[in-house]
């Protein structure tokens, strides 16, 4: 089994400082975020550069060559609505580190977003939802099913194809947490990879519960299967838990400096 | 519809290490392939056979070993000599003598011996100690300055004396730092993980898991270097990614199926024989398993292991 | 091999039917896989459909059965490529050879010798189970009467290496009954071959020039109906016959490829013809990679001691311990008044102190207990190993009844018993003897000076 694969979130047009560097083509704030999660051990870092209507093309090249020549062609996943972006950001992509993710194609409007990962030869996150979550797993199977379909029609191997279930949050879906996990095994059943913003589970809870809730349901996800996360990987606890969990999982090999590795 | 034989290339590779200096320096690793998988990618760098001798020179060795030593008077005579053997790639000197529990010879002593072999033969050298933990951290950091600028193989490290043996071999004196673990793939990684921490170069250590003799728990020594290739090369792991030498000699020249005379075994037949092919079989074996350097003792084993690897590339 | 639901999904109809009840073909394949619904609730697979999933879920490689009664072994029907992932099931078989290119005198050595390497080792026996019965270009002996020779030597399984189909039928009339090998199929003799084969019931061989023409021609046998094949790895070079013994095993294993999954047969004979130890290296090689049967050119206890033990060491069980038989073992010619030793019946614990007590040359007796085949600590810990068992062992052994000497040696590891044997043990003078089994020649040698 392949080692866990954490895709760093914290590049993000969200934060005002990523977004003024964004704008203004500042390398400084972004490297260091870059390097800070690396450095915890990221393996893929996200860069999301938000809607991006304008000048997507020229911000994603910018920021793909950014990121890959100061940090050994780090694998991406390049995040945003504007599909002419994300062509645009894997036009100018080294894959020798792994291929770029297109984060995120759904099945519905943004289903297009598969065949931009067919013709590009890339790795996609496939949402299991089309308009609005999914009222049970009958559905999220579907939506799984209609993606894979399209997938391979496209010529994808099924491994490219990284179904995200929608992780959903404590406060106020409880009811349904255990379903979540409960697809994440269906599609560990049927061999296929999966992925999430794991972190959505503990929106909205104090700061320091959370780094608490996200190691526990990253355990349990572990277990039910789950192959990669989207998440924070400057969370220290969170990230212990995901390399303990791979010696569980025989994923890594245990030495007893196995964290510090 | 022919055979499609699908390949088992990785894309993760075993480290690439040079030891020694000079024209007749080697190469070791370098492959993205399990052993001899040469059907998958090429395999750039043949496993490679060394010849040991240690301080006792003949006085422990056995006849048909002493037969082809003829006319040498010191060890380093044997150690020319045994450098001038066909299918020889480096030499391998074992400083036995040094164990407080066997002949407890001085480190000075054995450095000097060490010093002039160094300066005798122009082949790469692996220098081993005497297997006692805290002789070797005195005796293997001496070593590793007597013979700077060799680029020399110290075997080995180990998880108690490591940061003696590591820090002069690897930081001080920049020779190769041999990492020995019997049979415990967890030690093995740790081991490797500790000396890149102390700030070896992980690109200067090798590798020694452990080894035995066939018939003896060998299934542990195959189990363990499967599960090291496999970790190295399935799945990336860098801290297992270091070339394995293997010392077989050591071992197989001390089980009875070696050692017991024709006189007391006549149904077992020729003893040196027994010896051969016990060593030959064993060092087969551990390349097959994955070693990329084997250690052997008799001409006759190195000749024809030397020659499986050649028909084998 | 078991499959994914994405194996089966991949060739369902994608209709979403739901006739089988299922809300989508997706979730049908996962109930399929998981063996929780049959594939037949589903009518719209296609018939090829339905043909390569149930030749998926046949074996990977088969269990090719040679030899009748007592000399009846098993061949191939490995479901993994390495050890530490599930036992080995059919140990590599080993055959000498002879030929009718040899003269009488050469055949009789080599069949004479054919037995003389017959011993056991930790409950097993060991000796060259096949012969292998080569016609060479230039006979110089009649090929049937060599067969009958061969034949004659008692409980061997006999490997015909033969592609003259009539002379094939010919040995087979006088050997077919002990399920022999037929090993002489390739690309322009099989319909003949293989008739001759089934016929008679037996095994047949397929060699070819390289990798793809064997595979051809194992497909082309297939088509006939003949799956009791064996794969000839070849003798152009040691290279090409591990590219085939590696890449076979693993397309059978690995990508499920069932036309690869034969057992092969190694002629090292003839890879290394007249030279011993490289006949000994390759035996332990093909050992280690994927060779079913090994053919060497004889077997003497030089090449059979070390390769036997390998053998017996790569197809052990990961999960079981190797025991040796508990009782006394007499060292260096030591009798009723020699020193005893004792430790635990793991096979690897004896086979080491047992080597280094030889070395010391002093004559003693090995006492191993029964200890359920775990080594000393741990079988300490497990309570296999203490003061009351190896007291007991002693009194149902009558180890003072056979042994006057009353000097017993405890392996350091388990000092901590010293006291209650003493207790328990009266008239024995208990001594703690070394941590590692390499300190017992010293130890030793301190004790006598």
């Amino acid at each position: 089994m392949a080692k866990f694969v954490t895709i760093g979130e914290r590049i993000h047009c969200i934060s005002p400082v990523i977004r003024k560097a964004m704008e203004e083509r500042d390398p400084a704030p972004i490297l260091k975020r870059a390097k800070e999660q690396l450095d915890a051990g990221a393996t893929y870092l996200d860069v999301n550069i938000g809607p991006a209507e304008n000048d997507g093309e020229e911000l994603m090249k910018w920021a793909v060559q950014l990121l890959q020549s100061e940090f050994d062609n780090v694998p991406l996943a390049l995040d945003t609505a504007n599909k002419k972006a994300i062509e645009a950001g894997i036009s100018v992509y080294n894959r020798s580190k792994g291929k770029p993710i297109v984060n995120s194609a759904d099945a519905g409007g943004r289903i297009e977003n598969i065949d931009l990962a067919a013709a590009n030869d890339a790795i996609v996150i496939a949402l299991c939802s089309a308009e609005g979550i999914a009222a049970d797993n009958d559905e999220r199977m579907m939506h799984c099913q209609n993606m894979l379909e399209r997938g391979l029609e496209h010529g994808m191997e099924a491994e490219d194809l990284w179904f995200d279930p929608l992780f959903l949050v404590v406060k106020g879906m409880q009811d349904k947490q255990m379903e979540v996990l409960e697809a994440i095994k269906m599609f560990s059943d049927m061999g296929l990879n999966s992925t999430g913003g794991l972190s959505n589970n503990s929106n909205g809870m104090p700061k320091h519960i959370r780094p608490i809730m996200d190691s526990a349901l990253v355990a349990m996800a572990m277990m039910q299967g789950l192959t990669s996360a989207i998440v924070n990987p400057c969370d220290l606890r969170l990230m212990e838990t995901i390399k303990s969990c791979d010696v569980f999982k025989n994923n890594t090999l245990y030495a007893d400096s196995y964290l510090e590795i | 519809m022919p055979f499609n034989a699908k390949s088992g290339k990785f894309s993760a590779s075993i480290n690439t290490v040079e030891i020694g200096c000079g024209d007749k320096k080697i190469t070791i690793g370098g492959e993205n392939v399990l052993p001899f998988y040469t059907f998958d990618a090429p395999v750039e760098n043949a496993p490679k056979v060394g010849v040991e001798i240690t301080d006792f020179g003949l006085e422990n060795e056995p006849e048909c070993i002493k037969k082809y030593y003829e006319g040498c008077e010191t060890v380093v005579d044997m150690a020319k000599k045994a450098a001038s053997f066909e299918g020889v790639d480096f030499l391998s000197f074992r400083m036995e003598g040094g164990d407080p529990n066997g002949a407890n010879k001085s480190t000075d002593e054995l450095i000097a011996m060490l010093k002039e072999i160094a300066a005798a033969v122009d082949i790469p050298l692996v220098v081993c100690g005497c297997k006692h933990v805290e002789k070797d951290a005195e005796l293997l950091a001496k070593a590793a300055e007597a013979v700077e600028g060799k680029n020399a193989v110290i075997l080995a490290a180990r998880e108690e004396n490591y940061k003696n043996v590591g820090a002069a071999a690897g930081l001080a004196y920049k020779q190769l730092v041999g990492a020995e673990s019997s049979v415990d793939i967890n030690l093995a990684k740790q081991l490797n993980v500790l000396l890149t921490q102390l700030g070896v170069d992980g690109k200067s250590i090798l590798m020694n898991v452990g080894s035995a003799s066939a018939g003896y728990g060998f299934e542990y020594v195959v189990s363990t270097m499967d599960r090291v290739k496999a970790a190295a090369l399935s799945q990336g792991d860098t801290t297992l990614q270091m070339p394995i030498i293997t010392p077989v000699a050591s071992e197989t020249w001390g089980v009875k199926e070696a050692v017991a005379s024709e006189a007391d075994m006549p149904e077992w037949g020729n003893q040196e024989e027994r010896g051969i092919d016990m060593e030959v079989e064993t060092a087969a074996a551990v390349l097959a398993a994955g070693s990329n350097a084997v250690i052997l003792k008799h001409p006759e084993s190195i000749k024809t292991i030397s020659k499986m690897i050649k028909e084998l590339m | 091999m078991a499959l994914k639901g994405l194996d089966i999904f991949k060739l369902s109809p994608k209709k979403n039917c739901k006739e089988c009840g299922c809300p989508t073909c997706m979730a049908f394949s996962m109930k399929v896989a998981s063996g929780a619904m049959e594939l037949s609730k589903c009518p719209y697979f296609s018939e090829d459909a339905l043909a390569s999933l149930s030749e998926a879920t046949a074996p990977p490689m088969k269990t090719i059965k040679v030899g009748t009664g007592d000399a009846e072994m098993s061949l191939g029907g490995e479901t993994v490529l390495f050890r530490h992932e599930k036992t080995f099931v059919s140990k590599t078989r080993y055959a000498v050879a002879v030929c009718d290119c040899m003269d009488d005198a050469a055949i009789e050595e080599r069949l004479s010798g054919a037995a003389k390497v017959d011993y056991e080792r930790i409950g097993e026996r060991m000796y060259a189970e096949m012969i292998y019965v080569n016609h060479g270009e230039e006979a110089k002996t009649d090929y049937v009467e060599l067969v009958k020779k061969a034949a004659a030597v008692e409980g061997r399984v006999l490997i015909l290496g033969v592609k003259d189909a009539e002379l094939a039928k010919a040995a087979l009339a006088v050997c077919k009954d002990s399920k022999p090998i037929l090993n002489g199929a390739d690309a322009s003799n099989y319909e003949a071959m293989n008739a001759v084969a089934t016929e008679a019931g037996v095994v047949l061989g397929v060699s070819g020039k390289d990798a793809n023409e064997i595979y051809d021609t194992v497909a082309a046998l297939e088509k006939l109906g003949n799956k009791n094949l064996v794969i000839d790895c070849g003798t152009s070079s040691v290279k090409e016959a591990y590219a085939i013994a590696v890449q076979f095993r693993r397309a059978a294993i690995k990508d499920g490829d069932r036309t690869c999954g034969y057992p092969t047969i190694v002629n090292a004979a003839v890879l290394a013809h007249g030279d011993k130890h490289m006949q000994a290296a390759l035996a332990s090689l093909f050992t280690m990679k994927y060779g079913s049967i090994v053919v060497v050119e004889q077997m003497d206890y030089a090449t059979a001691l070390p390769l036997y033990g390998l053998r017996q060491n790569i197809f052990t069980d990961p999960q079981k311990p190797m025991k040796v038989e508990p009782g006394i073992y007499p060292i260096n010619g030591g009798d009723e008044n020699s020193i005893c030793l004792t430790t635990v019946d793991f096979a690897l614990t004896y086979f080491v102190v047992s080597g280094e007590l030889e070395r010391s040359g002093v004559p003693c007796n090995l006492i191993i207990n029964d200890a359920g085949g775990l080594s000393v600590l741990t079988s300490w810990a497990a309570g296999k190993f203490s003061s009351s068992s190896i007291a007991k062992f002693f009194e149902e052994q009558d180890i003072a009844g056979k042994i006057k000497n009353r000097k017993l040696v405890l392996p350091g590891k388990v000092a901590v018993l010293k006291g209650d044997l003493e207790a328990k043990m009266p008239g024995w003078e208990i001594i703690v003897g070394p941590k590692e089994a390499v300190q017992l020649v010293k130890f030793l040698k301190d004790m006598q000076g």
